[in-house]
Order: C-alpha cells, then sequence, then structure tokens
C-alpha cells in the first residue's frame, strides 16, 4: 500500500514536471525555428516550420499532442538533428548513468570508512583530519577541481585521457581511467559531506543507553559495531539517495570539462539550439532518475529501519 | 598478520598493475599511426551539405561532399570536381565547366555532368528547403551539354557565383536522394561524395569518424588513414586534449592560449594564423534608432575607436585592423577611406558637437555571451571605456548567441558587437547588411542608391582591375556614411602537434584536412 502510494506519487511529480517545462522551454524568446533553418530564413519559411510542428497552436494543444504522441512514438524526433529522441537517449542515458553510478561507489567507499573512522577517533588528530579535509572538498568548486585533476592527471602525467569516455571495447583498463577523473570531481564533494554526516550520526547512536548496555553486557565489539552503523544509517542513506539524484545535475558541469558524450551534454546542446522535444525528453528522464533514487533510498529506509515498516 | 600483509601486497599489486595498464593503453592510443584526431568546437547537427550553416561543423561535409570549385588555403579559387576554371559569356550570365573524368562517388557511382544538374537542380526546388537556398535563387537553370561538360545559367550577371559554390554546396550522385532518403544525408552520408572521407560513424556531441577514400581521386594525396573529428565544445578541454596529446589539431583555440602556445615546440606544439577573407568584426548600429540616426554621431564613435590597441592588446594580433569593411592586407582595402575614420579623439569630439548628441548620449551594446572563434567581451569593455571619454555612456549587454541572432536580423538592437564570417567574396557582408531585402538589412537600417548600384555594377566584373575601383567607391560611402564601426579582419587560427605535416589555417575558418597526416605515419 505505501509502496504504490509512492509510485503515484511519483507519477503526479513527473506529470507536473512535465507540463511546468512544456510551458517553460516555449517561454524563451528565440523560436526554433530560427536555429533550424537558419540566418537566411523568411518569416514565411519559419511560420511553415512552426506550422509544420504545431507550434502555433495553443500550449494546451501542443501539451495535449505530445503526451498524446509518448506512447505512440516515444518522445518523437529532435527538431535539430532529425534523429529519433529515443535513439538518442539510448546513446546518452547510460554514459551518465555509469557516471553517477561510478561516483556514487567512489562517495560510499570514502564517506562511509571516513565518517566511521572521525567518529571512533572523535576529538583526536584522525578525526581533526578528516573533518579538516571534508571541509576542504565541500569548500572547493568541482568544475575547478575537475581543471586542476586534468592538469595534473592527464596534461602533466599522461595516466588518464582528458577528454571523453574511452569505450569498453577499448579496454577495461582505458574505460575506468577515461572515468575517474570525472567521477572523482564529483564524489570528492559527496565524500566531504557525507563523511560528516555519517560522522555525526555514529557520534549519536554510540551515546545511546542501549549501546552502553550492550558494552555492559559484555556483547562483542564486531556485534556491537553492527548495531551502531545500522541505527546510523537511516539519515545517511536519506542523504545518499537524494545525492544520487542530485549528481545528475552535477553531471552537466563535469560532461561539460571532460566532454563527455552524456545526457547532461546532450541537455546543453539541445537548450542552447532550442530543441524542445530533446528537452522535454532529457529533462524528464533525469527527473525521473532522481524520483527513482528517492523512491530506493526509502525502501532501503524501511527494510533497516523496522520502526518505519510498522509506522 | 601474515594475512593481512598478504592482503595488502595484493591490493598494492593489484593498483600498480591498474595504473600500469591505464598508462599503457593511453600511449598504445597515441601510437595508432596514420590517424589523425582534431577536435572543434560545434557539434554538427546535419552533414548535408545544402543544410550545414555552421562554418566549423563544415569540416565534416567538406571531407565528403566535394564542389566543382574550391578556395586554396591563401584563399585563391581553384578546381576541384572541374578540370579547369569555368568558361565564362561576355555577358556573365553563363558558367560552362568541364568536369573531371576520373572522378567516381565513394560508393563506386561515376562522377558525372548528371550529378552537378541533380545536385542544384534538387537544392534550388523550394519544397526541399535548403538552408543556403536563398544564395542560389539567381541560378536559371543547369544544363548538361555533354557528359562531362555542365552550363549554369544566371538569370543576371553574379559574381560571387563562384566564391558561394566553394562553401555552400557539394555535389551528391543523381537519384540518391530518392533512394536513400534526406535522414541518411542528415545522418549517415555513407559513400554518397567523392571527397578523401568516407563517413563511417558519428556519435552526437563527441566524435565523427571517416576512413580514407581508396579511390580518391586526387591520387597525389597522402594523408591520414583514419580521421575522427571529436566534438569539444569547452575551450579549456580542448587545449588539454592538445597537450595530452589526445588530439593533432584543434580550432578555435582561446586567444591567451593560442598566443601562449604557438611557439611552444618543447611542448611540441605549433600555431599559425591567416586572415579569413569574408570576415570581420564590427558594431552594427542601428540608423533608425537614436543616437545612431545621426551620421556625425556614428562617425564620432568610429573615430574614438582605437581599432589598433583592440586589435594588438586584446586579440594579440588576431584582428587585422581596419576602419573599412576590407582586411588591410586585401587587394581591394581602401586606405584613403580607412585614414578618414582612423583614432582620432579630437575629430570623435568635433563630430559629437556637430550631431544632435553633442551634450553626450546613451545606448546598449549588445554582444555574445559565447564567444565563438574570438570573445568579444573584452573588446565591448574597452568600447565602453573609449566612449566614456567623450560623454557617450554604453550599456553592455551580454546575450545567449541565439537570441543575439534573433535581436539583430528582427533590427530590435542599437548597437552589436559581432563577427560576421562569410565566403571570401569581398561584397558579402555589405550586400547582407547594407543593401535591401538582406537576411541583416534591418539590423543597419540603412541603404543607399549609390552603393546599390555600386553592387550591381560590381557582379559584373570578376578581374582586378575593373572590380577593384568600384569596391574602393563602396568603401568610400560606407565610410562617409559609417552605418556600422568597422574594427578589423578577423584571424582565422588554429593550434597543432608538431608531429603534423601538410597542415596550415583556412583563410574560410573550416579546417582542411584532406593532406594532413601525422609524420609519424609516413
Amino acid at each position: 500500500m505505501w509502496f504504490a502510494g509512492r509510485i503515484a506519487s511519483s507519477l503526479g511529480v513527473l506529470i507536473v514536471v512535465s507540463a511546468v517545462l512544456f510551458a517553460l522551454t516555449r517561454l524563451t524568446p528565440l523560436s526554433p525555428a530560427r536555429i533550424v533553418l537558419g540566418a537566411d530564413a523568411t518569416a514565411e519559411q519559419i511560420q511553415a516550420f512552426e506550422h509544420d510542428r504545431g507550434l502555433d497552436r495553443s500550449l494546451p494543444a501542443q501539451y495535449s499532442a505530445w503526451v498524446a504522441q509518448l506512447p505512440r512514438s516515444g518522445f518523437g524526433q529532435s527538431y535539430i538533428t532529425g534523429r529519433s529522441i529515443d535513439l538518442e537517449l539510448l546513446e546518452s542515458l547510460p554514459v551518465t548513468v555509469e557516471l553517477v553510478v561510478v561516483t556514487f561507489l567512489l562517495t560510499l567507499a570514502g564517506a562511509i570508512p571516513l565518517g566511521l573512522i572521525a567518529a571512533l577517533t572523535e576529538d583526536r588528530w584522525p578525526d581533526h583530519l578528516i573533518r579538516m579535509l571534508s571541509l576542504m572538498a565541500v569548500s572547493v568548486p568541482g568544475f575547478w577541481l575537475a581543471l586542476i585533476l586534468v592538469r595534473i592527471f592527464a596534461v602533466k602525467l599522461g595516466w588518464v585521457p582528458p577528454i571523453g569516455i574511452t569505450p569498453l571495447a577499448e579496454g577495461w583498463h582505458a574505460h575506468l581511467a577515461s572515468l575517474l577523473l570525472p567521477a572523482l570531481s564529483i564524489a570528492l564533494y559527496y565524500i566531504g559531506a557525507l563523511s560528516r554526516l555519517m560522522r555525526a550520526a555514529v557520534i549519536e547512536v554510540l551515546g545511546q543507553d542501549y549501546v552502553r548496555t550492550a558494552h555492559s553486557l559484555g556483547l562483542s565489539r564486531g556485534l556491537v559495531a553492527r548495531y551502531v552503523i545500522k541505527n546510523a544509517l537511516p539519515p545517511f542513506v536519506s542523504v545518499a539517495g537524494m545525492s544520487f539524484g542530485y549528481m545528475f545535475g552535477w553531471a552537466i558541469i563535469i560532461e561539460l570539462v571532460f566532454n563527455i558524450p552524456g545526457l547532461s551534454r546532450a541537455l546543453l546542446t539541445a537548450i542552447t539550439q532550442r530543441d524542445y522535444p530533446m528537452i522535454q525528453a532529457t529533462v524528464l528522464v533525469v527527473t525521473a532518475m532522481f524520483i527513482v533514487s528517492n523512491l530506493v533510498a526509502d525502501l532501503i529506509q524501511r527494510l533497516i529501519n523496522p520502526r518505519l515498516r510498522h509506522a | 598478520m601474515a594475512s593481512a600483509s598478504l592482503n595488502r601486497r595484493v591490493f598494492l599489486q593489484a593498483g600498480a598493475v591498474t595504473i600500469g595498464g591505464l598508462g599503457h593503453s593511453v600511449a598504445a592510443r597515441a601510437a595508432d599511426e596514420r590517424s589523425l584526431v582534431v577536435a572543434i568546437p560545434s557539434n554538427p547537427s546535419t552533414f548535408d551539405p545544402i543544410n550545414q550553416g555552421n562554418h566549423d561543423a563544415m569540416v565534416v561535409n567538406q571531407l565528403i561532399f566535394e564542389n566543382l570549385i574550391e578556395i586554396d588555403g591563401e584563399g585563391h579559387r581553384r578546381p576541384m570536381l572541374a578540370k579547369a576554371m569555368p568558361t565564362i559569356s561576355a555577358d556573365r550570365t553563363e558558367y560552362v565547366f568541364e568536369l573531371r573524368d576520373d572522378v567516381t562517388f565513394q560508393n563506386g557511382q561515376p562522377f558525372s555532368a548528371e550529378d552537378v544538374k541533380y545536385s542544384y537542380d534538387y537544392m534550388l526546388d523550394p519544397a526541399h528547403k535548403a538552408l543556403r537556398r536563398s544564395v542560389w535563387t539567381n541560378i536559371e537553370s543547369v544544363d548538361v551539354l555533354d557528359r562531362y561538360k555542365v552550363r549554369f545559367k544566371l538569370k543576371t550577371p553574379f559574381r560571387p557565383f563562384l566564391d558561394y559554390m566553394t562553401k555552400y554546396m557539394g555535389i551528391f550522385p543523381a537519384g540518391s536522394r530518392e533512394k536513400y532518403g534526406n535522414e541518411v544525408f542528415q545522418q549517415k552520408p555513407e559513400g554518397l561524395g567523392t571527397g578523401p572521407g568516407i563517413f563511417v560513424s558519428a556519435r552526437s556531441n563527441d566524435v565523427v569518424e571517416f576512413r580514407r577514400n581508396p579511390n580518391y581521386w586526387r591520387k597525389d594525396s597522402m594523408a591520414w588513414d583514419r580521421l575522427r573529428v571529436r566534438i569539444v565544445s569547452e575551450e579549456a578541454a580542448r587545449i588539454a586534449a592538445l597537450l595530452s596529446k589526445s588530439v593533432h589539431i584543434i580550432g578555435a583555440p582561446p586567444v591567451r592560449d593560442y598566443v601562449r602556445l604557438r611557439q611552444a615546440k618543447a611542448q611540441g606544439i605549433t600555431g599559425g594564423s591567416r586572415p579569413a577573407l569574408g570576415s570581420l568584426m564590427l558594431m552594427i548600429h542601428n540608423t533608425r534608432k537614436p543616437p545612431f540616426d545621426d551620421p556625425n554621431f556614428r562617425k564620432a564613435v568610429s573615430l574614438a575607436t582605437d581599432r589598433k590597441t583592440i586589435a594588438e592588446k586584446i586579440f594579440n594580433g588576431l584582428v587585422e585592423p581596419s576602419a573599412v569593411p576590407a582586411p588591410a592586407s586585401a587587394w581591394w582595402y581602401n586606405a584613403k577611406a580607412a585614414e578618414g575614420l582612423a583614432f582620432n579623439l579630437d575629430q570623435a569630439k568635433a563630430y559629437l558637437a556637430k550631431s544632435r548628441y553633442a551634450s553626450g548620449a546613451e545606448f546598449e551594446l549588445l554582444y555574445s555571451s559565447q564567444g565563438y572563434l574570438l570573445d568579444v567581451g573584452d573588446a565591448a569593455l574597452f568600447i565602453q571605456a573609449s566612449l566614456a571619454r567623450l560623454g557617450i555612456k554604453v550599456k553592455l549587454q551580454p546575450l545567449e548567441t541565439g537570441q543575439l541572432i534573433e535581436q539583430v536580423f528582427a533590427g530590435n538592437q542599437t548597437s552589436v558587437l559581432m563577427a560576421v564570417i562569410g565566403p571570401s567574396d569581398p561584397t558579402f557582408i555589405i550586400q547582407g547588411i547594407y543593401t535591401p531585402n538582406q537576411v541583416m538589412t534591418r539590423s543597419s537600417g540603412y541603404s543607399s542608391e549609390r552603393l546599390n548600384t555600386l553592387l550591381a555594377d560590381s557582379f559584373r566584373v570578376d578581374d582586378e582591375p575593373s572590380l577593384g575601383p568600384i569596391l574602393a567607391d563602396m568603401q568610400a560611402i560606407l565610410a562617409e556614411d559609417s552605418p556600422s564601426t568597422w574594427i578589423g579582419a578577423i584571424h582565422s587560427f588554429n593550434l597543432w602537434r608538431t608531429n603534423v605535416q601538410g597542415f596550415e589555417p583556412n583563410t574560410g575558418i573550416t579546417l582542411r584536412l584532406t593532406d594532413v597526416a601525422p609524420i609519424d605515419a609516413r
């Protein structure tokens, strides 16, 4: 029942987002006809272009037509390239998803142990060091960090390529190498933020009565650690789930710096070219990813927190 | 403990292998011989030669599709698919081309006059909505005289016809549009041109791949076997790619990096520039709007503009200063007309005093917030400061390029600072901005009967002795009326690795890659 409710509300959010987005894209002052038909286009050509694509109809009529075509022909065709948008998304979405997933895994691999170490060494030098580094990580602009990483590891050392994602066909080493810097550029911020969250959550749990009781009953350190981590995880999972969605936003900047042909670059290009169908499709997909990641985070929360299941 | 040590060792070894593997794979790619990689900023939205609007992205079309004549790297016309330059009738309305008989399309189909007629007829048909159709409407007919001879009949004499032919068209096989459909031309025109590059694949915003056409008609052309045109929109990323040897050549480098790296032989990088014929940087004033409705005010602005400083200090010599719509190094440059508008603050003050805006004025100057080829933001700031010395207040208004173009084409702007890129024809920009019923006519709101007459006269001649005086008179009229403030001619400039042979910047902006190869490949 809870799950059905969440699915329904998620669909509602998607519909609202799609309608608002549809209206917003059409508020831009420049007609896509001018970009598609170019500088030499006459007023008649522009009118004909807009008529052919229904751009001269009312907004509700255009929106209804767009929704109606979704089940029949998917997201339709790009105004600019004439390509199927579904195909464009099939090419660019996996690239971005892979980047975000690798980023997320790097984030978890960094944030959880660092948060735990900091909490377990509270107010001692490892804690101070980790807190200082995490503060630096959240303060450094991702764009700048990406450029610095490129300069050191791609230009100076030549360990990794400075642009693009190397296809898997050229070997997993090369593929992973090309993903490393972009993922790290996004992940460092989240490692900083989530490690601080993890630290705070663990310290709070460590101070709970039941932890002291467990120690006094002579439970093993491993067992106590399991209880502590399990109880510290809910706030972490919630924020981590949100972060997964936000990483798609970060990818816009990072894909630009590293010239990665993902969803975000496709979106930026579509915005510049006023490619309405492409903008709508891309933003809708990103919104859906955000909603799904939150939904998954909520599901995990319920799995690890029985109080939520019985609420 | 032993187990822990072992695990750590295994872990470190695995890491070392991974890092070593990464380095190895990058090195392996760099050693890929006869493979040329270039980076350009713009994503080609189409490969169709009749619909390509972006000069930067034209590199992909021009590798696939060719024309009857071309402009060489130095800006001279020369035959391409034609055997020689055309025979032109005395009234200059008929151009007869003898075609090469040793050319085949990449799909094996022999090239003939029928293909030329088919291509032009297809492009001229309004139903096909070719992007550049408007520049070709002076063609009355294209007739096949024999298998390798074709005649173009024009409605009126039109000298720029040959210059447009080098850029805004491409020949494709007769019947190919019906056989393959427009989508193929737009997205994967494999085998449909006569050029040196056979289209292999493309990924939007990423890369376009070519392989060498083994039957290319120019047998003396020794170059790459495979070519990857990478789309790298971020200029810092293009520089990083060049520095790290991921690409051999980059288009539109940032000016500061160009200056820093053009002689960085130690880093394996070199660079070069050339005036881009037919391209100008200018402020287009709307002469229907105050304060530019007063010729004296326009002259004051022109005289207060220190082009030399802009060209040398802001654009590091990549703009050739000129106060008239012609490059100072061009044979048609009118030095006398330009001299009358040279930087002179006292004269500027005198003209301002004579104008209706003697007590000062204020106007909005638009410019693109996204520099393409050259970022004009600093120049706009400099102009603002210069005009402030005359008591003219300039409000700078950066706009996204699309919006800027919309405003300028509609004639909504008061003044705009921009770079206009066109073919090498010396009247292309003059016609487009200052004569009636053209794309940018409304941006200037200017008209001059004398200029229109001279332009029509210029279309009837093509030799320097006849054309020179006409072009000089046109510049004199424009200098006198000053509907724009011309800053200068922009240069085409590139950076490339020193292990590249046969590359030089193109006067037409678009990269010329037909005869380019990494030296290692020889």
